[in-house]
Formats: structure tokens, C-alpha cells, sequence
């Protein structure tokens, strides 16, 4: 649904974005995670249409975002890292007037628009001064907006930035939501948690290059080979046991935590080779309480990626 | 003394202002320009008779203090008037508020901050003026006045725009409400001090002129400090949201009403349903929500002024004598007033408030948008023009020897709209051209007044230096003036006797072409105000793939 081949954005000397290739499909929600200055921005905008390539095509749904802008506008929904609001309006006008703007005639747009603003919570709002409404409401009303249109692809730059947690959630639930609904979803993000849980892929991008992407899953097997496995144990001293660890083959590291009894190796094996490190442990005596993978957060496999220890 | 050395709203805006390599390209540019006006007086100096350079040197000398005077009037609003809304446009004049800074220091500071380069500018044309006085002719007293009067002329033009920006949020407001103000003191001044009478001018520029300046200035300083003291509530994000019909109910004076006739030609009453299809929703948009989003002070300021004004204008020149030209050059003036502010934001502000991007990801093109852009500032700035002709309808019906000539309306009247349509597009293409209204409205203001003041400068010039063409070749260079359009058409009639014979010489056919001015002229308006649509357009498709470039 969205691809990008190849995209390069120089200013000046600077490389803000370098030979970056992504592909995503049809309602998949994509999560675009980089830290601040990574060039997750510049990526969104030149699929918004909005900034000419160095070199590079972008393609939704088909339709090339340099040579078809018009075509690309149709299908996307873009809500922009910062944005503003026009003064002296309504929210109802400031919805009208983007729909309009879309060609949308005038009998489906009292629908759409009562609808919309039933979906973000904001029918109580309708008549306010857009200008007066508080940062969490305009960025509310600012996806309204986004989906006024019904496009079936949307470009989120930073949604929830400045909400706060609650309002943090309640935008998860309604990407969650709107992707049941069957639509296609790029989403940026530095905070990875916020991403975590509702993303079907994700995308690490750092000083303009494209570290790693796909689903969670794949991911984290990509990351198998460093994964980390917990070993806690019932014995006293549980160092008695680190030569177990140290002599079996598919561990690379160990260390002994004696306060809450845990053997941790740094493992490179498959499954058979991890019951058979279980199995040496009980052999040479070990009570295992406990015998885990270590769960990498989100925010590990960030670490980890950006740290270069992928790729 | 603190008040100024430790100051640290003049020292930032100081650093500011004159670290600017443009400040300095500025200056040398005026000095240059004056170096220039007295090598071409200089050889008229020696053609032997005597007194000649004495002539020269008045001319001179009058040149210089009438061209600084209509400088600072120019240039003391660019400067102060932006001083406070600037800071509310940064969203930094709450953090300016909330400091311990005491309101008449921010007050001083601003003050003299953007009166400081004017003086500069004013100082680096005293070597001039000295050189003038050696020519002889001129006594040291009257330079001394001269400058006196400029002084303080710069800080009266200063403290009204000060006082503008602290009562308006936009710089363009504050602005144009400046600008209309300083214009009647403007005309007055000019006035008395065009007078040959040496005894008058002494007693008004040194006995009566310091101490009323004095008075006007404690009482606008009084003014502005009280608002800075009580600024108005703003709500989140320092934003103020007003509320129409809240204001309409304190407005003193005007009160604007969208459903009556003729206010809803210009601002159509808000809408209470969607809009039909098929709606340019950018004009729409424009035309209800954004003139007003402001707040109605400026335009309700801007009207009562303009009426004002035209009242003494209309029984002088339309009245006691028909010479409907100089009336329809003050409608000109303000439309040359207004006319900006309501095109050179219209393409900056998008960006400024960061709306740019969500207009251009819609359906709608550049074409569609500019359009709707330049005809809502057409609109708004053609009605408001147009509302100052009503008196002249009444003069061509009340009036005999108007009546009897009752088609040289029909030029004033095309003149007007196509000088309407020319600000309106200058506006819009400066819009297009640079980020921040502010600058697209100033040199929306230096271009407009090159036109229409420049080419009456450079005639009554090339009269003196070009003494063999004749007068048809060179009243081509007043083409380009609206005023010289207006000035133009032929009206015959009681004339007070200084103007001489009935037909003026501005009134002839120019050469070659054997119409007057004024039918070149609208052909001409017309031709600049399609290539400002055509850059404007093209500038703006630019800006459009750029948009990231040029945040
Ligand atoms: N107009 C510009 N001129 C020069 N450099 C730019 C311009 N726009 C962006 N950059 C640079 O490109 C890089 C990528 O910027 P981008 O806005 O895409 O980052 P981002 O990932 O969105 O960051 P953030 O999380 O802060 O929003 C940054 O280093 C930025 O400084
Ligand atoms: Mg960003």
C-alpha cells in the first residue's frame, strides 16, 4: 500500500534522509520510531507530497507520489507534526472547510462530519472557536480532520505528542480502531511504548537510514541470536554454577546476580540447545526455580539497534 | 540613566537591529542616494549669475527636509509598529509581561530601539546638509530646526505606532492604523511648512510645535503603559479568541453589523450550515472567518479615520472647488493604505500559523488558492475604498460644473478599481515571495509608494535636468502613478488662480500615443497587476514542493 524506494533528502551537505526503502502493507499498522532529528518527519512529508525528493519514489496505493500528487492527496489523510488552526472558525467550519477542500459533496459531508467528531469525542465541542480549544483538543480535532475525507491510508506525524496519558491511550484505542476499519496506518513515534502494543511492524530509523523493519516478531528474531536467557535458582551460592554456563557452547557471556539468585547467559542457540542447558543445570545439581528468556521491551530492541548491535 | 544603559529590551532589539548586514547596505545606500541629489544641484551652482547657487541651495535644502520628512513618516511605523505585536506574533510577550522589566522600560526600550536607526539614517544625512549650507542662503538656525522638527516628528510617528502595536495583535494592524494616523499630520506639517511665510514657520516649528509634542507624547506614553500594565486576557497559547459579538457590544463609534448593507459586502455574515458545494472554501474562509478573527478594532479604527478625513477633503475639493482629482488621490491613498493588509499576509500567515500544510495536502491547487486569496483581498479592499466615493457621486450630482461634465467620472471610477486590483496583486506577490507578513507588508508599502510617489519625484526631477525634451515625452514617466492618473483627467472649471489656465499641463496628451496619462495608466495597472498574479502563482507552485525548505 505504501512503498518507498530509494528515498534521499540532502540539505546542503546534510543528509537528513539516505537511500531509505520501506514497504508497507495493506492495513498494517507501521510505527516509524527514530529519535529526535532521525528524519522521520522528512520521510512522512515527502509521502504527504509535501517536500521534493534529492532522488527516490514514493508510491501509494499505486500512485506515484512525485508524478501524482493529486491522485496520493485522494487517498491519505496526513496530520503533520505541528500544525496551526485558522482563527475566527468554528470546529464544524474547520471541518466543512477541509471538506470541502476534499470535493466531498455537501449531503455526505453533514454525515461525515457529525461522525467524525462522534468518533474523537469531540460532538460537545462543535461549536467552539477552533483557536480556543487546548492543545490535546486541536490535536483531536486535527485527525478529524484527517478523516473527513475517508482516506484509506493515514500519515500520522507524531500523534500523541503533548497528550496526556490518558488521552495517549484513548489515541491508541482509536488507531486500533480506525485500522479494524480497515485502513492502512504510518504512524511516527520516538516514545517506542507507545507504539508497542497496537503496531503490526515497525521501523527503526536513525541519522536518515533505515535500521531495521518488519514486524515485532521478526524483529526480535532477528534479535534472537543476542537474546538473554534468566536462570534463578532455590541453592546457596548460585555461583557454583556458572562453569555449567560457561562450559556449554551456545553461550557467549555469563554473569551471577547472588542477591536474587539468577544465572544470566547471553545465548545463541536454538531450542533444542536451550533444554539442553536446562537439562546440564539439573544434571550438576541446580534447583531451577525458574528457567525464562528475558522479554526485550521495545525499548531494548531500540537500544540495541541504534547501539549497532543489529545490522 | 539605568533605564537605558541596563535596558535589556533595548540592548536585545539593538543587537538585533543593527547586526543586520541590511542595516548597513540600508544606510550607505540613503547616504548615497543624497550624495547623488547634490552632485546633480551642484553644476546648476556656477552658470554665473549671481544667486544662483543661493536658489540651488534652497532647493536643496528643501529637497532634503521634505524627502527625510516623508522618510521618517515611512520608515518610524516599519520599525515601531511591529516593536509589540511582533513579540505577541513570537508568543514571547507574555514571557516580556511576566519578567520583573517595568512597562515603561519595555516602553523606552522599544522606543528608542526602533528609532535608533531612523536617527542614524537622518545623521548620515548631515554631512549633506552641511554642504547645502556652505552653498550659502541657508542660516545654521534653520538646519538646527530642520532637524529639530525631524527628531521630533520621528518620535511622535514612533510613540503613535508604539501605541498601535500595543493595542493590536497583528503587525499589520498596528500598521496600517499608524499609517492613517501619521497621514492627516503628515499633510498638515507639509502644509505649514511649504509656507513661504519665514515668521510662521518660525513660530510653529519652534514656539508651538515642542510643547504640543511634548503634551501628545505624555499622553500616548500614558496610553501604552497603562495597556502594557493591563494587556487583555489571552487564553491557551496566548492566544486570544474574540468573540464578535462580546467586542461589537464595547465598540465605540462604527459598529460593524455582517447582515447590513454595505458592511456585508465586505464581510458576509458567518455561516450557520455547511457550505453549498462547488464553494471555493479558501474564499469563503477568507471572506468570514479571517477578516474578523482579529477582531473588528482595526477595521472599525481604519473607517472612522478614512471618514474623518474625507469630510474637510470632500467640502474643499469637491465643494468649494470641483476639482475632483485631488479627492479621488486621497481615496487612492487609502487604498494604498489598506490595501496591503489584507493581501500581503494572506499566503505568509498560512505559514506563519502553520495551516500551510494542511491546506496543500488537500485537493486544492495553487491556482484555486491563490485565486481565492487575491479576489477576498480584492474584495474587502475594493469595498472599503469604495465606501469613500459615495461623496463623489454627491458632488457630480449636486454640483453645476460637474454635473455638466458628468462623464469624467467614469475614469475616476476606473482608475479607482484598477488601482484597487494593482495593490491587491503587489500584496499577494510579496506574500508569495518572502515568509513573514510582516516583511511581505513592508515591502508591499516601499513598492506601492515607489509607484505612486516615485515617478511624480522623478518628473518634477527630470524638469530641471532634461531641459530639452519637451513636457509631452516626459510626462510618460508619470504613468506609473496612480496619482498622476487621477490628476490627469480633464475636468475645466473654476480653478483657484495660482493653477492657471484651464486645461493644466498634466491634463495634455502625452506624445506619441495622444491620449492623456490616464489611459495608459489603467492599460499599465492592468498588465502589472496579471504579471504579480502570474509570479505570485508560479512563486507559490515553488514554495508549494518547498514547503519544508522554507519553514
Ligand atoms: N529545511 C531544512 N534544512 C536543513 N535541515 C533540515 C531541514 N529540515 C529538516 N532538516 C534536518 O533533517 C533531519 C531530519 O529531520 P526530521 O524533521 O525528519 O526529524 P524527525 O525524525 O522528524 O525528528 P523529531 O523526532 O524531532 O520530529 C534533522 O537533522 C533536521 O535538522
Ligand atoms: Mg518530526
Amino acid at each position: 500500500m505504501i512503498e518507498v524506494i530509494d528515498f534521499t533528502k540532502q540539505y546542503g551537505d546534510f543528509m537528513a534522509v539516505d537511500g531509505l526503502n520501506l514497504s508497507i502493507a495493506e492495513g498494517e499498522i507501521y510505527g516509524f520510531i527514530g529519535p529526535n532529528g532521525a528524519g522521520k518527519s522528512t520521510t512522512i512529508r515527502f509521502l504527504a507530497t509535501l517536500l521534493r525528493p534529492t532522488s527516490g519514489e514514493g508510491r501509494i496505493a499505486g500512485h506515484s507520489v512525485t508524478q501524482d500528487p493529486m491522485a496520493v492527496r485522494r487517498v491519505i489523510g496526513f496530520m503533520p507534526d505541528d500544525f496551526g488552526v485558522y482563527d475566527g472558525m468554528k470546529v464544524w467550519e474547520f471541518l466543512d472547510f477541509f471538506a470541502v477542500a476534499y470535493e466531498i459533496p455537501r449531503l455526505e459531508r453533514r454525515r461525515t462530519i457529525g461522525e467524525v467528531l462522534e468518533l474523537l469525542d469531540l460532538t460537545h465541542k462543535r461549536d467552539d472557536f477552533v483557536n480556543g480549544l487546548s492543545k490535546g483538543m486541536k490535536q483531536r480535532l486535527c485527525l478529524a480532520k484527517t478523516l473527513v475525507h475517508n482516506p484509506p491510508v493515514l500519515i500520522l506525524d507524531e500523534p500523541a505528542s503533548g497528550l496526556d496519558p490518558r488521552a495517549r491511550l484513548e489515541m491508541k484505542s482509536l488507531l486500533s480502531e480506525l485500522s479494524r476499519m480497515g485502513k492502512t496506518i504510518l504512524v511516527s513515534s520516538h516514545i517506542l511504548s507507545e507504539l508497542a502494543d497496537f503496531c503490526t511492524s515497525i521501523g527503526v530509523i536513525e541519522r536518515g537510514k533505515l535500521l531495521a523493519s518488519g514486524s515485532i516478531q521478526e524483529i526480535q528474531r532477528e534479535l534472537r541470536a543476542h537474546r538473554v536467557l534468566k536462570v534463578r535458582l532455590l541453592n546457596e551460592s548460585p555461583e557454583r554454577f556458572a562453569h555449567v554456563l560457561k562450559e556449554h557452547s551456545a553461550v557467549k557471556a555469563e554473569s551471577v546476580n547472588t542477591i536474587d539468585r539468577t544465572l544470566s547467559a547471553e545465548f545463541e542457540g536454538d531450542g533444542s540447545a536451550q533444554a539442553d542447558l536446562l537439562r546440564r543445570l539439573i544434571d550438576s545439581g541446580a534447583i531451577v526455580e525458574a528457567f525464562d528468556e528475558e522479554q526485550l521491551s521495545l525499548e531494548d530492541v531500540f537500544m540495541m539497534i541504534t547501539k549497532g548491535v543489529v545490522n | 540613566m539605568g533605564m537605558f544603559r541596563d535596558n535589556p529590551v533595548l540592548s536585545r532589539e539593538l543587537l538585533v537591529n543593527l547586526r543586520s548586514h541590511r542595516a548597513f547596505i540600508l544606510q550607505f545606500a540613503y547616504a548615497g542616494i543624497l550624495a547623488v541629489a547634490v552632485l546633480v544641484a551642484w553644476p546648476r551652482v556656477d552658470d554665473g549669475r549671481l544667486g544662483a547657487s543661493v536658489t540651488a541651495a534652497r532647493q536643496l535644502f528643501d529637497l532634503f527636509f521634505f524627502g527625510q520628512f516623508i522618510l521618517v513618516a515611512l520608515v518610524a511605523p516599519t520599525f515601531a509598529a511591529g516593536s509589540i505585536t511582533g513579540e505577541k506574533e513570537r508568543k514571547t510577550y507574555e514571557l516580556l509581561l511576566a519578567s520583573p522589566l517595568k512597562p515603561s522600560w519595555i516602553l523606552i526600550g522599544k522606543l528608542l530601539s526602533s528609532l535608533t536607526y531612523l536617527v542614524l539614517l537622518l545623521a548620515s544625512s548631515l554631512p549633506m546638509m552641511i554642504l547645502g549650507y556652505l552653498l550659502g542662503g541657508i542660516l545654521l538656525s534653520e538646519v538646527a530646526r530642520a532637524y529639530l522638527v525631524l527628531i521630533l516628528a520621528a518620535g511622535t510617528f514612533g510613540l503613535v505606532s508604539l501605541a498601535a502595536s500595543s493595542y493590536f495583535r497583528r503587525t499589520s494592524s498596528a500598521l496600517v492604523v499608524s499609517y492613517l494616523i501619521i497621514l492627516p499630520l503628515v499633510i498638515v506639517s507639509l502644509y505649514l511648512a511649504s509656507t513661504e511665510d519665514i515668521t510662521l514657520r518660525n513660530f510653529v516649528s519652534v514656539t508651538l510645535l515642542p510643547p504640543w509634542t511634548i503634551a501628545v507624547w505624555s499622553i500616548v506614553i500614558g496610553l501604552i503603559n497603562l495597556r502594557l500594565l493591563r494587556p487583555p486576557d489571552v487564553g491557551s497559547e496566548g492566544k486570544e479568541v474574540v468573540d464578535e459579538e462580546e467586542e461589537q457590544k464595547y465598540a465605540i463609534g462604527v459598529v460593524i453589523d455582517r447582515d447590513l448593507f454595505p458592511d456585508k459586502l465586505f464581510a458576509p455574515a458567518k455561516r450557520t450550515d455547511l457550505m453549498p458545494d462547488g464553494t471555493n472554501p479558501v474564499l469563503d474562509k477568507e471572506l468570514r472567518s479571517e477578516i474578523f478573527s482579529q477582531g473588528t478594532l482595526m477595521l472599525r479604527v481604519v473607517i472612522q479615520v478614512s471618514m474623518f478625513l474625507s469630510i474637510p477633503l470632500m467640502a474643499g475639493f469637491l465643494f468649494w472647488r470641483p476639482m475632483p482629482g485631488w479627492y479621488i488621490c486621497y481615496v487612492l491613498t487609502f487604498n494604498l493604505l489598506v490595501g496591503p493588509v489584507f493581501s500581503s499576509g494572506s499566503i505568509t500567515q498560512e505559514r506563519e500559523r502553520q495551516t500551510i500544510n494542511l491546506l496543500l495536502t488537500t485537493l486544492l491547487t495553487p491556482g484555486r488558492i491563490v485565486r481565492a486569496k487575491l479576489l477576498a483581498a480584492l474584495r474587502v479592499s475594493t469595498v472599503l475604498t469604495l465606501l469613500l466615493t459615495e461623496q463623489v457621486i454627491l458632488a457630480y450630482a449636486l454640483v453645476r460644473d460637474l454635473q455638466l461634465q458628468f462623464w469624467t467620472i467614469i475614469p475616476f471610477f476606473l482608475i479607482i478599481l484598477v488601482t484597487c486590483l494593482m495593490t491587491s496583486s503587489i500584496g499577494l506577490l510579496w506574500s508569495s515571495l518572502v515568509r513573514k507578513t510582516s516583511v511581505a507588508m513592508i515591502a508591499t508599502y516601499m513598492s506601492l509608494m515607489a509607484l505612486f510617489v516615485l515617478p511624480v519625484g522623478l518628473y518634477r526631477w527630470s524638469l530641471s535636468v532634461a531641459q530639452g525634451v519637451s513636457d509631452e515625452v516626459l510626462r510618460w514617466i508619470l504613468v506609473p502613478s496612480p496619482y498622476a492618473a487621477a490628476m490627469s483627467v480633464l475636468i475645466v472649471g473654476d480653478r483657484p488662480t495660482n493653477m492657471g489656465g484651464d486645461v493644466q499641463p498634466i491634463e495634455r496628451p502625452l506624445a506619441w500615443a495622444g491620449v492623456p496619462i490616464w489611459v495608459i495608466s489603467i492599460g499599465l495597472f492592468l498588465v502589472i497587476s496579471l504579471v504579480c498574479h502570474v509570479v505570485t502563482l508560479i512563486a507559490f507552485r515553488y514554495r508549494w514542493w518547498r514547503a519544508r525548505e522554507s519553514v
